[in-house]
């Protein structure tokens, strides 16, 4: 092997120092370079279609479009669930917000370790278990029927309101815990590091714990980002005419199941790009912290 | 030729059986032992669960008090059936209009039959037409409501599965009402001053106010959707029984039975004012 091989890199290395020659027939490496892709194209080509003859050909099928898959359908229902849609959008970024802002507050009071803190601490860890510990479904319900039930003096009464309030004390129970992991992870060090540098406890937390503890868990948030946008359509329940409300009301005013196949499109159109960024933001993550590329 | 007299000898044998077969299965058609049944012998019927008065009572179909079992029992009879060879399967509305095959020959449950949901499922005759009701708590803005302008006014609720969202936006033109799952989710609204009236069919409305929700009271009649043709029985598309039920319930409507039920159970108080506009 050896000796066949060294003529080679001989052989090799006589190329090298002669000037380069011309790129040789280009149409060779197109067609070199179109296998692979062929080749997928033709496999999902055959993969999909057998598929899709598996399940035309089933009894059912002409039912199950009718009732699935109707454009007119569709079309009818499109302007409502997408007005639904609209309303998804809104409420989510509004608790998105919030959540944000209330779930890093709790990480940052669950973290701090001077010992007068400690009453604010227990707090929190209460706060984590009861809010984590119950269906995001029961909150939703409770506070939406049940706060206002009891016609409080200058509380609002809607359901938007109080449910939106659920869903935010969920969420930040959550988000507080995935904040908590990424104070956690920063190195002991940079606590030691900024007290050296004459930082208190809580500029210590602010200027060298906390940024560097939200870069840790963006990837993880984004996860979070992608499963509220979704649960929203929970409000559903207590009244709130999202887009799967509208979806269902037209199934039920005709018994047609095509309205839920817009609204599950729309909400796929907001987060596979969500999804496309949570990628890209991992990955980026994963250059920074491997230092790939420098 | 031995050969030829035994083909024809077998030919008729097969063909006497044959005929055998079939006439016996077409004989069997519209008796109790009908083969196109979901269990031959037995009348399977849907409904809802938990079912609601007056359409059935104590939450019990097989006890016949209410009108909508009640109906199902002389329907049954009227077949053939005894009523002991009546089944009920308890079902969701989702259930009720899902596709593919339903484990019952047909559903009771307040359907009302429209053209749209014609094109998914198949009904029979419609056997009653409700009117509907405004109910609203003490101190609502529809409580003094004297004209569909009014009505528009105020904020409505509704439960899905009913048609009387359709009657809101149809009707009244009010196309922004909260839609709940369950009706007992609309009263909840309604306490917690999230919405000031609903609108349900009469007969439930009646039962509604007179049990569920004592403090709340039927503030108007209105007059029946000329799209929504009634309440009628449902059937999985194109169920070859429909033909048969169908005579059967034309049957006992002409006897009287229905109207017999609906004085029985879906009385209305005759001095409620009624919108008409």
């Amino acid at each position: 092997m050896t000796n066949s091989r060294l003529p080679e890199q001989g052989s090799a290395g006589g190329a090298n120092r002669r000037p380069p020659p011309p790129p040789p027939g280009r149409s060779f490496d197109w067609r070199e370079a179109m296998a692979p892709s062929l080749i997928s194209i033709v496999s999902i080509v055959v993969v999909f279609g057998a598929l899709a003859w598996l399940i035309t050909s089933a009894e059912q099928w002409p039912r199950i479009k009718l009732q699935f898959f109707s454009v007119d359908a569709m079309v009818a229902a499109f302007p409502r669930v997408l007005q639904g849609f609209w309303i998804n959008m809104r409420i989510w970024l509004i608790v998105l917000a919030c959540i944000l802002v209330l779930g890093i507050a709790l990480a940052v009071i669950r973290s701090l370790r001077a010992p007068w803190f400690a009453p604010f601490r227990l707090m929190v860890i209460l706060y984590i278990d009861l809010f984590r510990g119950l269906p995001v479904l029961l909150l939703v319900l409770l506070f939406g029927f049940g706060i206002p039930a009891l016609n409080l003096p200058g509380m609002p009464s809607s359901s938007l309101f109080w449910g939106s309030v659920a869903m935010v004390l969920s969420y930040s129970a959550y988000v507080c815990e995935i904040y908590r992991s990424g104070i956690d992870a920063v190195h002991e060090g940079q606590w030691a590091a900024a007290k050296s540098l004459g930082l208190t406890e809580w500029q210590t937390m602010i200027y060298a714990i906390l940024p560097q503890a939200v870069r840790n868990v963006l990837p993880a948030m984004m996860n979070i980002v992608v499963a509220l946008q979704k649960d929203v359509a929970l409000l559903s329940i207590i009244g709130v005419r999202d887009a799967v409300r509208e979806a269902q009301i037209y199934t039920a005013s005709t018994f047609n199941y095509s309205s839920l196949i817009v609204a599950a499109g729309l909400f796929l159109l907001a987060t596979i790009p969500m999804a496309r960024l949570a990628d890209y933001i991992t990955h980026r993550d994963r250059v920074r912290r491997l230092q790939i590329g420098g | 030729m031995p050969e030829r007299t035994a083909f024809r000898r077998a030919s008729i044998v097969l063909f006497t059986l044959l005929m055998t077969v079939l006439s016996q299965a077409f004989a069997e058609e519209r008796t109790t032992m009908d083969p196109r049944l979901v269990t031959p012998g037995k009348l399977t019927v849907g409904t809802g669960d938990p079912v609601y008065p007056p359409w059935m009572l104590n939450n019990d179909p097989a006890a016949g008090e209410g009108f909508e079992n009640g109906l199902v029992y002389e329907l049954a009879s009227e077949m053939g059936f005894d009523a002991t060879d009546v089944v009920w399967i308890g079902q969701t509305f989702d259930q009720a209009i899902a596709p593919g095959s339903k484990p019952y020959d047909f559903a009771i449950q307040q359907i009302s039959v429209t053209e749209a949901r014609k094109e998914i499922v198949s009904f029979s005759q419609v056997y009653f037409q409700p009117e509907k009701a405004v109910i609203a708590l003490p101190g609502s803005p529809v409580e003094d409501a004297t004209s569909y302008a009014d009505l528009r006014n105020a904020r409505w609720g509704a439960t899905l599965g009913t048609t009387d969202n359709d009657y809101l936006v149809n009707i009244l033109g009010i196309t922004e009402a909260s839609i709940y799952n369950e009706q007992v989710d609309v009263f909840q609204a309604m306490r917690a001053g999230q919405i000031d009236g609903t609108l349900t069919s009469l007969p439930t409305a009646l039962f509604v106010t007179a049990v569920q929700v004592p403090e709340a009271s039927i503030v108007a009649l209105l007059p029946p959707d000329e799209n929504d043709l009634g309440h009628g029985l449902l059937f999985e598309y194109n169920n070859p029984l429909v033909g048969w039920v169908d005579n059967a319930l034309t049957a006992i409507i002409d006897r009287g039975v229905v109207e017999d039920l609906k004085a029985q159970y879906l009385i209305a108080d005759p001095d409620l004012p009624i919108i008409t506009q």
